[in-house]
């Protein structure tokens, strides 16, 4: 490749991951609950993003490449590792450091539910909140069907809401489901 | 659509894109009251999902050959060679490449090697997280990986370890601890492979300590400046009593 060619190709690669690096950021720590094994991910991901980058072909379509790229790091990286379960009365400073935000007890409280959400809940949540993704496009990522992935999202907030009215702290009426 | 039906179908889609949706809750008050309830606490899941985010660090991308486009064989070789490193390495060892160009810049010419009590002080600027005021040691499994690797023994009793990472330090993957001292957080970096005949004195940024001779190797020890130098000392000692190389 001579080296104008190359230089644009950096030039947009470097465009692209600074446009949605906060948002791969955050789905890598969420997916794997540990900012420092977040960043390990997310530099795995980005390095095997930049050489298979020819194959994104429209730009309109890069955060949804780069987070399918995302998750299959997590996942090798979890296979590789064959990591415990994190117990989260034994959380590492980086653990801990994603939860707690002393400042907005509340706050604090919403985290850590979220954090003991089993991973096939606290996923689709995160797609759906934090991405604004539709259910179908949560579908094709996770490649499970759309109804799958409603009947995740409503046991996800119900799960949450039950943690949230224990804790106190919650406004939300409990129903059935 | 009725009530039961409307509230599983918004507990999953609180922005009610489903059909039927803005008719059930537009005649029925108990649910536009339910429905509000979820919007509140999607406000504060959202809320609670937007962690901080750390700066973004670009992985140093190499110039692609055609040969290397799109070939997953390519892909699956880097990822099998970069994955013989634990995540504690390898993030030590980016730490400590990052820490070496910053000392090289930082000297004229860039040909004089800076010393051992230089790196150890770079490196901390570097990785100055790790030096937080907190009562949450690190688990057992996180010490036993970091220390294991590098150190035939040491006991774990030194106090309350809150940071444990493998870095590199004059080329070498090293254990680097934090433990919670009297004036804030104390940082020990365990050298076995760095034979000093005395005492080093090590002064940085806020902080300043001590590299203690330990057998063939050796131990630095730094805290914050508020901290008694007599009681980085007495930590050092405390650590040197324990540690064990590995032969």
């Amino acid at each position: 490749m001579n080296s104008s060619a190359d230089f644009e190709r950096r030039q947009r690669f470097e465009r692209i991951v600074t446009a949605f690096h906060a948002a791969l950021y955050r789905y890598a720590a969420w997916l794997c609950r540990d900012p420092d094994i977040a960043e390990v991910v997310l530099q795995e991901s980005l390095l095997r993003a930049w050489k298979s980058f020819d194959a994104l072909r429209e730009d309109d379509a890069a955060k949804q490449w780069l987070l399918t790229i995302v998750r299959r790091e997590n996942a090798r990286y979890f296979e590789r590792k064959k990591l415990e379960m994190v117990d989260i009365d034994e959380l590492s400073p980086s653990q801990a450091a994603m939860i707690a935000v002393s400042s907005d007890p509340e706050l604090d409280e919403m985290r850590e539910a979220i954090y003991r959400l089993e991973d096939d809940y606290r996923e689709p949540l995160v797609l759906q909140v934090l991405m604004g993704y539709s259910t179908k496009e949560i579908a094709d990522l996770m490649g499970i069907n759309p109804g799958a992935v409603l009947t995740r999202l409503h046991r996800a907030r119900n799960k949450l809401r039950q943690t949230i009215d224990t804790a106190g702290c919650g406004t939300v009426a409990r129903d059935s489901g | 659509m009725n009530c039961e039906q409307y509230r599983q179908a918004i507990a999953a889609d609180p922005s009610e894109s489903f059909d039927g949706g803005k008719t059930h809750a537009a005649n029925c008050d108990a649910c536009s009251g339910y429905r509000q309830e979820l919007r509140s606490l999607d406000e504060q899941i959202a809320r609670a999902l937007a962690i901080d985010v750390r700066g973004l660090d670009l992985p140093g991308l190499p110039p692609i050959d055609d040969a290397d486009r799109g070939s997953a064989g390519f892909l699956e070789q880097k990822s099998r060679r970069t994955s013989v490193f634990s995540p504690p390495v390898w993030a030590g060892i980016a730490a400590g490449l990052v820490v070496a160009v910053l000392l090289v810049i930082g000297f004229p010419g860039g040909d004089v090697s800076p010393s051992l009590a230089e790196q150890v002080i770079a490196h901390l600027d570097y990785e100055q997280e790790s030096r937080r005021v907190t009562a949450v040691p690190v688990s057992a499994r996180r010490l036993g990986d970091v220390v294991g690797s590098e150190v035939a023994g040491m006991d774990h009793d030194i106090g309350l370890i809150t940071y444990a990472m493998s870095c590199v330090i004059n080329g070498r993957t090293v254990p680097h601890l934090v433990i919670q001292g009297r004036s804030g957080p104390v940082t020990l970096i365990l050298l076995p492979d760095e034979t000093i005949e005395k005492s080093i004195g090590l002064s940085g940024n806020n902080v300043h300590g001590v590299i203690l001779p330990v057998g063939n190797g050796s131990v630095a020890i730094i805290g914050e400046r508020e901290e008694q130098l007599t009681e980085i000392n007495r930590i050092g000692r405390k650590v040197a009593d324990t540690v064990e190389w590995k032969i």
